[in-house]
């Protein structure tokens, strides 16, 4: 349904997701990918990398190592959080607006989500 | 009209188990009956989301990435509409990176000459192959050359880059044989040529220095007068990009100003040497806008070395589409496919669009 240039689609069911995972699903004519984090939260991003265009459902959900300002210590945090490009691998923060790890000025672009019943409702 | 691509670094793979049928014994049973595998030692565990491939290269009924043509196809070849793709091997095996037992590395190449060459030069008329050597026993080399190199779909011998420098005379054989047959040298990384021979701690240190083997083999070639003994011969640097280039010609021609006496079978400046006879493929690309980028080419003072490659099937894999910035024509269609289309000699005439109807067949 297109609002006053604004694009409203359910584009899955609640079950469709089980938590940690993800899934392709397109909202008008765009590929995008929905994300459904541990705690039962669910987010919506582009599903074309922003570095060179991969489609994002093919990669991964997971965690990542925290930053640290110890050399040599590992601490995997985030689990579930963290979307990561089939290709190169770059981190993006599921929770915190798909901002990358690496370079938190650079994000996912993202839509918002609503869930009405048993859908799940994009809208951008 | 359709763009033209060539693609300088695909990786097709074999599974030891398909290498079998083209191995006599006693080297096939050495694999079924005693697992021979050649030792590999990367400690690190994933470079990325599907350890070194991309994670939606793997083929779907689960066998490792780049070992199947039909896929391939689909998501390489078809999708980016490529006139040719020049296949590199997956460097496993690496008969040339042997530590011993040559006549094992001799009987591999042979064999994986000729599974290549079934496989994927005879299935795929955009596919053109890599000649494998077992480059420590040269007169070897020679006789595999000469068996396999006439094939019209091989357009270069593979050398992998590890601890053997390629261009001392001991392995000249190989460049006259090469410059006899029309085939370029084409040299890829293998495990491990940075770091003084050893892994660095950690994956991130080795791949960003990988540049650092490809200037080791380019100054080799170049100041052991390959280039000047054999003019024919062309040299593809494969996946270490180029911009390292540009320091690499500045620091040879000022080297060589002051130390010529030592070398003095070298008779052009390094830097012309390397504009007349090597060639660098494009990836892994680094992010940069188009005025980083004429930057490079101005410093190197060529827009004639620098060929495209994607990597496919790997995690470093760059997109026809996205790798480079916008360049404009006629830098585009140098790049993207003159390039390369002058450096191999046996590549044929493309009439029309990029597609491989329109490529003459072998
Ligand atoms: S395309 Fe996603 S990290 Fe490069």
């Amino acid at each position: 349904m297109e609002v006053g240039g604004t694009v409203k689609q359910a584009v899955c069911k609640k079950n469709d997701l089980r938590p940690g995972g993800m899934m392709k699903a397109t909202l008008g004519r765009m590929p995008i990918v929905v994300c459904r984090t541990l705690d039962g939260g669910f987010y919506a991003f582009s599903n074309q990398c922003i570095h060179q265009g991969a489609p994002m459902s093919e990669g991964v959900v997971c965690g990542a190592s925290a930053p640290t300002d110890q050399p040599g210590e590992y601490r995997y945090v985030k689990e579930g959080e963290i979307l990561r490009c089939p290709w190169h691998g770059r981190e993006y923060d599921i929770k915190n607006e798909g901002r990358m790890l690496s370079d938190p000025n650079r994000r996912l672009p993202g839509f918002k989500v609503a869930i009405e019943g048993d859908d799940v409702v994009v809208s951008k | 009209m359709a763009r033209r691509l060539i693609d300088t670094d695909i990786h097709e793979r074999v599974l030891y188990e398909d290498l079998i049928t083209y191995l006599e014994n006693p080297w096939k049973r050495y694999i079924t009956d005693c697992h021979w595998l050649q030792e590999k030692h990367m400690p690190y565990t994933q470079p990325a989301v599907a350890g070194v491939d991309r994670a939606d290269a793997r083929v779907p009924d689960g066998r490792p990435a780049g070992t199947d043509l039909a896929f391939m196809q689909q998501q390489l070849l078809d999708a980016n509409q490529h006139s040719f793709g020049v296949l590199t091997g997956a460097l496993d095996p690496s008969p040339s990176s042997m530590h011993g037992w040559y006549e094992m590395a001799t009987a591999l190449a042979s064999a994986y000459n000729d599974w290549q060459i079934e496989n994927w030069l005879e299935k795929d008329e955009r596919l053109y192959g890599s000649v494998h050597i077992a480059a420590q026993d040269p007169q070897g080399a020679v006789r595999e050359i000469e068996r396999v190199g006439p094939h019209p779909k091989m357009v270069q011998i593979l050398l992998p880059i590890d601890d053997n420098l390629w261009g001392d005379p001991y392995y000249h054989p190989i460049y006259e044989a090469a410059e006899h047959h029309d085939l370029m040298i084409g040299m890829h990384h293998n495990e491990p040529p940075t770091h003084f021979g050893r892994w660095p701690r950690y994956f991130i240190e080795w791949h960003t220095l990988i540049p650092t083997s490809h200037m080791i083999q380019v100054s080799n070639m170049v100041y052991n007068g390959v280039f000047e003994k054999y003019p024919q011969l062309k040299l593809m640097m494969i996946e270490g990009g180029f911009t390292y280039v540009p320091h690499l010609m500045r620091k040879m021609d000022q080297q060589y100003t002051d130390l010529r006496h030592e070398v003095p079978w070298v008779k052009r400046m390094p830097s012309r040497i390397v504009r007349e006879h090597v060639r660098f493929t494009t990836q892994p690309m680094e992010e940069m806008s188009k005025h980083d980028f004429l930057q490079f080419v101005d410093q190197m003072g060529s827009e004639d070395i620098i060929c495209f490659s994607t990597d496919y099937p790997h995690w470093d894999y760059d997109s026809p589409a996205r790798a480079l910035p916008a360049l404009g024509e006629p830098l585009r269609q140098k790049i993207f496919f003159d390039n390369a289309k002058a450096f191999y000699p046996k590549l044929p005439e493309v009439h029309g669009g990029g597609g491989n109807r329109e490529t003459s067949s072998v």
